[in-house]
């Protein structure tokens, strides 16, 4: 199969897997919804209104992170327990098509979330293309790093049951401990560095700087506060991600 | 023309008892167009030599090719030909049968027309049209199974590894997934098809092997496993009659509360006054491939335990 047939199984994955499901069952939706949107309405209660927007640029990151935890848990559904894994390993279509159609599914799934968090931030901060562009370009890094991390995690394990815990506890550390919905201010300056070890860090930064809230400043390591360096630990962060999957995930059993 | 080789194909697994030899120097061929058996009891090692030929699996050691492609080392070659049943799939929970069909000839990259075209041939033949619009979290386990398995013998691919295709399927279901496999071997498709239904390997395939504790204990046609049982008939009783005293007159396999032996025509008339004698139900019929099946493998279970 050509690189453009690839292409187009790819979407037809997304297509099946994201675009039909979230159709034929809308509930999917009030779930995806429902952990960032309870984080944002628990910020929007108890912090300072000026904290708010850095809740809703958590709402959207955490969203985009946690489609890694759907991508860990479909895949290791489909094959372990569905089998269907091998129905794709075993046919013209390869592991790197199957990975973007699943994580496009999963990006899929989330866009209603998103649509309302950008909606809700728009309204509260407004911004303007630019800034659109920054965040969404964010996002779309913060989902390639979290999918390609979910599948490949996935692929370490033979029973389902062993997979479960793993998702919440890699994606909610990434997406709750780090920065990610309160400002970075908030954690001491000559300790901030040690907030950069979560790549969802620089993700949270680079959102919040693009649409004009307060980022690091780090005492000991002041280049972790600028902006090219965030962005380069960010796309490191995804290429890391990218090839360690692309050299460790099991595509084939061994 | 051989389109399968395997050399001398081991696989061994670190189990809790130490290491597991789920394969040991298996040899095979398979020549194009055939409809190939692999038989075995459970986790004789058919599934893994299956996973192996079809790339899922890396062998231990040994080599396969398929199609003058070396499995191992040119996967992407390999897979541009071939499709799998595998053993336990589910489809997709929200697809109907139809757009399983359709969606996963589309992803393997057929024509939008060929691939609508097929998926229709397809719930036909597998007598799938009255569930063709229901999402497959809707339908039984047998019904979920066909709808797997008419997706993968709608790829029309080269090689077509089916490991136990009709797992859990009613006794029409299976005879028209039987006639769907045939058609594809008519149509030019290899078939390596693993199943424990000893029928289905009699009425499908035209060859197979045998594979008993990761070994290949016979490979031939299912006439000749039969003929290697050296009687021509099987009597089967419930009840009234102990394997024992049927030991004289042949082979004897003892099933839940089932005795069958298998002896000569000579001997059906004396049996059969046994069993009236004893008001034993019982049933007549030429040696199935079930009898050859049992013979061979319990004689390899035995030897295998008089040699530990």
């Amino acid at each position: 199969m050509s690189y453009a047939s690839q292409a187009r199984s790819a979407l037809r994955i997304c297509y099946f897997n994201g675009i039909l499901p979230l159709w034929r069952q809308s509930t999917l939706l009030i779930a995806i919804f429902l952990t960032p949107v309870s984080f944002v309405f628990f910020l929007f209660v108890i912090a300072p209104r000026d904290l708010f927007a850095y809740g809703v640029v958590g709402g959207i990151l955490f969203t985009a992170l946690f489609t890694g935890n759907g991508m860990l848990n479909d895949c290791a559904y489909y094959r372990l327990e569905r089998q269907l894994q091998q129905v794709f390993v075993a046919s013209p279509v390869r592991s790197t098509t199957f990975v973007l159609g699943m994580a496009l599914s999963e990006l899929a799934f989330t866009l209603p979330a998103q649509a309302l968090f950008f909606t809700i931030l728009w309204i509260t901060h407004p911004f303007g293309p630019a800034a659109l562009a920054g965040l969404l370009a964010v996002v779309l890094l913060t989902w390639l790093m979290a999918t390609t991390l979910g599948f490949m995690i996935s692929t370490f394990y033979s029973q389902l049951r062993e997979i479960w815990p793993v998702g919440t506890m890699v994606f909610s550390t990434l997406s709750v401990i780090p920065p990610v919905f309160y400002p970075i201010a908030a954690i001491p300056a000559a300790w901030q560095w040690a907030a950069f070890f979560a790549p969802s860090t620089f993700a949270s930064q680079l959102a919040e700087r693009s649409i004009g809230l307060a980022t690091a400043d780090p005492t000991g390591a002041p280049w972790l506060g600028v902006p090219g360096v965030q962005l380069l630990g960010l796309v490191g962060a995804t290429a890391l991600f990218a090839a360690a999957a692309a050299k460790l995930a099991r595509w084939r059993e061994r | 023309m051989e389109i399968l080789s395997a050399e001398r194909v081991s696989k061994t697994y670190a189990g809790a008892r130490g290491v597991v030899r789920a394969l040991d120097e298996v040899d095979l061929t398979v020549a194009r167009g055939r409809l190939f058996g692999f038989l075995g009891r459970n986790g004789a090692g058919k599934t893994t030599f299956i996973k192996i030929a079809s790339t899922l699996l890396l062998p231990t050691s040994g080599s396969v090719r398929l199609f003058g492609e070396d499995v191992v080392r040119h996967p992407n070659r390999v897979r541009e030909r071939i499709a799998i049943v595998p053993q336990e799939g589910r489809p997709f929970y929200h697809l109907t049968p139809l757009e399983h069909i359709r969606e996963y000839l589309r992803v393997r990259g057929v024509a939008a027309e060929t691939a609508n075209a097929r998926a229709e041939e397809l719930v036909d033949a597998m007598g799938l049209r009255p569930y063709a619009a229901e999402p497959s979290y809707r339908l039984s386990g047998g019904l979920q199974q066909r709808t797997l398995v008419a997706m993968i013998l709608a790829t029309r691919a080269e090689f077509l590894f089916l490991d136990e295709p009709t797992i859990g399927m009613d006794p029409f279901a299976r005879r028209q997934v039987w006639q769907v496999i045939r058609d594809a071997a008519r149509a030019g498709s290899t078939v390596l098809l693993t199943t424990h239904y000893l029928d289905e390997a009699e009425q499908l395939t035209e060859e197979l092997a045998v594979v008993e504790s990761g070994r290949i204990l016979y490979r031939g046609t299912p006439e000749a496993l039969k003929s290697r049982v050296g009687r021509e008939v099987r009597l089967q009783f419930e009840g009234g009659v102990t394997a024992a005293e049927l030991a004289p007159f042949g082979p004897v396999f003892a099933e839940r509360g089932k005795v069958i032996v298998a002896t000569t025509r000579s001997r059906v008339a004396e049996l059969t006054q046994l069993a009236l004698a004893r008001d034993a139900t019982f049933n007549v019929g030429p040696v199935t491939l079930e009898e050859a099946f049992l013979a061979l493998v319990g004689r390899s279970i035995e030897e295998e335990e008089a040699s530990a």
